[in-house]
């Protein structure tokens, strides 16, 4: 379970003062799969960033299963699988042996680990891919390479950061389908996202964030009644674009 | 423990698996010997050959014998120089005129006046003057000697005073010279042996978007640094240890005896820079990673690193140039070391004090480095530099 309370976050430079995140609240509950919605530059990579305890919030807080991230960043950590903004993968390893990499790190070994890296590299089918080395992967090999490295030690919790930019239709229901299983097996599993569809076919709850704030949660069809409107797309044009829509 | 592990083998694995980095580090290696090949074969060609000289002599007919130890020496005749350097000699113009009545005199025992006309202040000319000038002296003392001796009177007494020169550049200053320049080679393999590789681990692992993915582990930055820190300096080592290998299987080549050298540094010298060597690569490889990740990429990195690391790679160079080195000087990092080095090929003890405080400031430096750096890892400043 992901709990954030009331984060404020503020860059300053010379010129200007961005306020990134003022106030945001929301849960992420256990067995759910929640989505963040939100216009760019609403705060949803700042909030993750926070969330990875790679940003400090000036005010409030983020808490992963009941750890502090500010407190106990490395404890927290070792709680969450992490599909970040931007993904490279190292070109000079093979896919197992990157995954390997990441399992160690989460401190996995002998037995146990093999054994959860041919489960992850089974379950995303990537048997052919595993002993290539991983330059000039396609998108949605490089997507199957992240995701597993992100999932083999079976976190608890998943956060994914704009996971399906970039994907064609195949590697989306690929990844749609594994979080889907992920989230059965009662897992939180916590994503951003623009595409509006994906939103409404795959999360149980929405969060629209918009300048920094909460601007309205609920299940896509409470969002979409909350707006008085039939498409989840006008629902969120119209949630971030009024204050009306502020209620939840 | 485990993550450590696993951070090393990685860094280790993607290391040697780049080529174009590997290539570049081993390169200042093959470099040495080649260089120190080539430097001494140079150097004992220019000590040993006493190329001819030719001097306008004119009355070379009255005196053969002088004529003849001039030729022992390779002094020769005018007339004798071959076409391509006809032009050259002529516009050195050296003259010795000997007079007619040069045997007339030498059978009297009166002093006989030869001149030497030539360009004194030409700095090319003073080694074939030098020569002559040897070489008729010689001459000269040799037949002077002999009559004292047909009178039964002891050639010492016009020596009243002997002079006897004693280098104490032991074993001689040439071998000085190729093992001086051992020593700046080695130091600078030692900085430029890792430079692709730490550049490539840090600057190289922001630009790639694989730093920020790290940064989000449960793993603690020292350890991250501790792993890079280890791979590049292995690579600088491996580098160094290249360096003073191959050197030592090429010098094999040279025949330094002609020029009265050898480089017989025995096995305990080499383990003592070899070991003093080590904290230096690291100390190389922490600042090479501190200067690399404050870069925003990879480009600006190479550049300023690469300027940084120059400094500290130079000073021994810069050293030789000061007389008077201040006291400091023997426990700064870099040039402590390289102090040392000098002290081994002139075959000094080694002062063990200094050896103790420069490595003990080095690592101590080396450990400040990386305890700022993975500081600065976690702060919020390098990971809004991550988009």
């Amino acid at each position: 379970m992901i709990e954030v309370n009331n984060l404020h976050k503020t860059f300053k430079s010379k010129k200007n003062t961005v306020v990134a995140l003022d106030g945001l609240s929301f849960t992420a509950k256990d067995g759910e799969i929640t989505g963040i919605l939100g216009p760019n530059g609403a705060g949803k990579t700042t909030c993750l960033r926070t969330l990875y305890g790679l940003l400090e919030a000036d005010e409030g807080s983020a808490i992963i299963d009941g750890i502090s991230v500010t407190e106990q960043p490395l404890a927290a950590r070792a709680k969450l699988g992490i599909f970040p903004d931007k993904f490279g993968l190292y070109e000079r390893l093979t896919a197992y042996e990157q995954i390997d990499y990441f399992a160690s790190i989460h401190g996995l070994q002998g037995a146990a680990k093999k054994s959860a890296i041919e489960q992850v590299i089974k379950d995303l089918d990537m048997e052919a891919l595993a002993h290539r080395k991983t330059a000039g992967f396609s998108q949605g090999q490089r997507m199957k390479v992240t995701l597993a490295q992100a999932l083999v030690h079976q976190p608890q919790n998943f956060v994914l950061d704009e996971p399906t930019r970039g994907l064609d239709v195949m590697s989306t229901r690929v990844l749609r389908e594994y979080l889907s299983r992920f989230k059965e097996k009662g897992h939180c599993i916590l994503f951003s996202s623009h595409v509006m569809q994906e939103v409404a076919a795959l999360c149980d709850r929405v969060i629209i964030v918009s300048n920094g704030k909460l601007a309205a949660q609920g299940t896509p069809q409470e969002l979409c009644d909350l707006a008085g409107k039939t498409q989840l797309e006008d629902a969120f044009v119209k949630l971030i674009g009024s204050d009306e829509g502020v209620a939840a | 423990m485990i993550q450590f592990k696993a951070l090393l083998k990685k860094e280790l694995k993607e290391a040697f698996r780049d080529k174009r980095a590997l290539m570049v580090a081993m390169m200042m290696a093959i470099m040495a010997p080649i260089m120190i090949f080539a430097m001494s074969k140079m150097m004992i060609k220019e000590m040993v050959s006493t190329p001819a000289v030719y001097v306008k002599i004119t009355g070379s007919e009255y005196a053969p014998k002088l004529i003849k130890a001039l030729a022992d020496d390779n002094i020769k005749l005018f007339s004798d120089v071959p076409t391509d350097d006809a032009m050259l000699w002529d516009e050195r113009n050296i003259q010795l005129t000997i007079p007619e009545t040069f045997a007339q005199d030498m059978m009297d025992g009166k002093r006989i006046d030869v001149y030497l006309n030539a360009d004194f202040s030409e700095k090319s000319m003073s080694a074939p003057l030098r020569r002559i000038k040897a070489a008729i002296n010689q001459y000269a003392q040799t037949i002077g000697y002999k009559r004292l001796l047909v009178r039964g009177i002891d050639v010492n007494l016009l020596r009243p005073v002997n002079l006897i020169e004693q280098d104490t550049s032991s074993p001689s200053s040439n071998f000085l010279m190729i093992s001086m320049m051992l020593g700046l080679y080695l130091l600078m393999a030692a900085f430029m042996s890792g430079l692709s590789v730490a550049i490539d681990t840090s600057a190289g692992e922001r630009e790639r978007n694989v730093l920020e993915m790290l940064l989000c582990q449960p793993v603690s930055t020292l350890k991250i640094v501790l792993a890079k820190l280890s791979c590049a300096s292995t690579i600088a080592f491996i580098g160094v240890l290249l360096t003073i290998s191959l050197t030592f299987a090429s010098i094999g080549f040279v025949d330094l005896t002609k020029i009265g050298a050898s480089f017989s540094l025995d096995l305990s010298a080499v383990v003592i820079i070899v070991a003093m060597l080590l904290p230096i690569c690291f100390l190389a490889s922490a600042l090479q990673l501190f200067f690399s990740f404050q870069a925003k990429s990879f480009k600006e990195a190479q550049s300023s690193v690469t300027m940084v690391v120059m400094i500290p790679a130079m000073l021994p160079f810069i050293m030789t140039f000061i007389d008077d080195k201040p006291k400091w000087f023997d426990w700064v990092p870099v040039t402590g070391q390289s102090l040392i080095m000098e002290d081994i090929f002139k075959g000094l003890a080694v002062d063990w004090t200094n050896l103790a405080l420069t490595t003990l400031i080095t690592i101590i430096l080396t450990a400040v480095l990386v305890v700022t750096l993975a500081k600065k890892l976690t702060s919020e400043k390098v990971v809004q530099s991550l988009s």
